[in-house]
């Protein structure tokens, strides 16, 4: 196939948490995770509440590091898809922009040069010189959405923020979302929803307790993953 | 673009909009930077100079010495000890080094203290204190003070989140330096015993040089700025040691 991105090698993530005064015990989060992400795909991460989807992303982002197995990173830049990342309340849609995207890893001019596209895109008009504590969340929600989607990352990595705003710019966010996806960009997306993995990935993984436990074609993961939880969505029972 | 280029550009960038937003909050806004060290130029004035009749020559010019220098040291640490915490949307949101938290609450500190000293000086010039060959020892004095400032805050934005106890401790622990850094009393008056101890307190031997410098012409002498520099050096570096080391740590320790 094409040339490996990002590849973990049994990889897990523990967090402490506290089982008393001055104690901790660990927890994993993530306890045996192994894929390889390939440049140019489409990889979708389906996985119930709590499976560890979120805390995967954070380890493919390089936020968290593995505390066992291994992340190789064949020389790329990922990047998590934050909407509405470093916003500060007392600053304009405008200055909150440029902020946003060069927290994403935008250069200041990069985000300068494509300010209007973004004032277009988010439909603020007017308001976005005003201050953001003066906007909707909708509103907010928008400029986010329009701030991100101008990153050019190398791999993006995307935990189910495809619809924000009302049903009109929920219905364009989602379609220049897909467009991106379907471009020739390296994209992991995490939900639980099979519908949309089924539009839109080449392939998925199927992460269960931390552990993932299917990869492959789409319909054949996704197909396995339904059998095995009909009740999608409900809260399963503690594991210990 | 380049990796240090860019987070020069983000720290830049973010201390504007830090220092935007903190003006936009108040109807004053830059304004408070100054009245803040002025209103408590006020109260020990009034409460010193006037009730206890305690304040000894050019009382003003001695106080606002005293605590615009403090003030800054107290801010910085104050602020920048939680910029971890403080910063948790960044933290989870997207991989920044540590490091540039804390470096932004230093610098947006540092532009605030510098229109206020610019200040202080023109103060000291009108009202009789005017620049004298001293004043060129200030620049070391400043560097100084502000080298240790980066290594207390950057060493206790480092341990904060393993500590998290430590962080009501710090505003305990800064008032009582404020007590005990002569800034509103003049080292002098403390009996000869104590004096050596009480200016192995950093802020106290530093706040006391400025004095001398900018209301006695006097060069400061001894072994106190490069003892202060090397431990603030000391600090520095293990602090970003820390920084370093548990990078990828802290976005589990700081849960939002």
């Amino acid at each position: 196939m094409h040339e490996p991105a990002l590849s973990l090698h049994q990889a897990g993530v523990s967090y402490w948490r506290r089982a008393g005064w001055l104690r901790g015990e660990p927890y994993w989060a993530l306890r045996d995770v192994s894929f390889t992400l390939y440049r140019g795909e489409s990889l979708g991460v389906i996985g119930r509440n709590g499976a560890g989807k979120s805390t995967l992303l954070h380890l493919l982002a390089g936020i968290l590091s593995p505390d066992r197995g291994r992340l190789i990173n064949h020389g790329v830049r990922p990047t998590l898809l934050s909407l509405q990342i470093g916003f500060l309340p007392y600053l304009t849609g405008r200055q909150n922009a440029v902020l946003s995207g060069i927290l994403l890893g935008l250069s200041r001019r990069e985000v300068e040069r494509q300010l209007d596209e973004i004032q277009a895109f988010s439909e603020l008009g007017e308001f976005f010189d005003q201050p953001i504590n003066t906007y909707s969340s909708g509103m907010r929600a928008r400029l986010g959405f329009a701030v991100a989607i101008r990153l050019e990352a190398d791999v993006l990595l995307i935990d189910e923020v495809l619809a924000v705003g009302d049903a009109g710019f929920r219905k364009k966010s989602t379609e220049v979302l897909k467009d991106r996806i379907r471009s020739d960009k390296t994209v992991v997306i995490v939900s639980h929803n099979t519908g949309m993995l089924r539009q839109l990935c080449d392939r998925v993984v199927w992460i269960e307790d931390g552990v993932s436990c299917m990869e492959g074609p789409v319909g054949e993961v996704l197909e396995a993953y339904e059998r095995h939880s009909p009740t999608e969505g409900r809260l399963r029972t503690p594991v210990k | 673009m380049r990796v240090p280029q860019r987070y020069a550009e983000l720290v830049r960038y973010k201390v504007a909009a830090d220092l935007r937003a903190e003006a936009a909050r108040t109807y004053l806004g830059f304004l408070w930077w100054v009245l803040d060290p002025v209103i408590f130029m006020l109260i020990f004035y009034v409460l010193f100079g006037l009730l206890l009749q305690r304040g000894g020559e050019h009382f003003v010019q001695f106080l606002l010495i005293g605590l615009v220098t403090w003030r800054w040291f107290h801010i910085t640490v104050f602020n920048g000890a939680n910029a971890l915490p403080a910063g948790h949307g960044l933290i989870h949101q997207t991989y920044l080094p540590k490091l540039l938290l804390p470096l932004v609450a230093i610098l947006t500190e540092l532009t605030k203290f510098a229109v206020v000293l610019a200040l202080l000086l023109v103060f000291l010039w009108v009202s009789g204190f005017g620049p004298s060959p001293a004043w060129l020892a200030l620049p070391a004095l400043l560097l100084v003070q502000l080298a240790l400032i980066c290594g207390v805050t950057l060493l206790l934005a480092a341990l904060v989140p393993f500590l998290p106890d430590l962080k009501p401790l710090i505003g305990h622990v800064l008032q009582m330096l404020f007590f005990l850094s002569g800034i509103f009393y003049d080292p002098a008056e403390i009996p000869e015993a104590y004096r050596g101890y009480f200016l192995l307190n950093p802020m106290a031997a530093l706040i006391d040089a400025y004095r001398e410098v900018l209301l006695h012409g006097r060069w400061p002498g001894g072994w106190m700025l490069p003892s202060i520099a090397v431990l603030a050096a000391v600090l520095i570096v293990l602090a970003v040691a820390i920084l370093h080391r548990y990078d990828r740590l802290y976005p589990k320790l700081i849960r939002s």
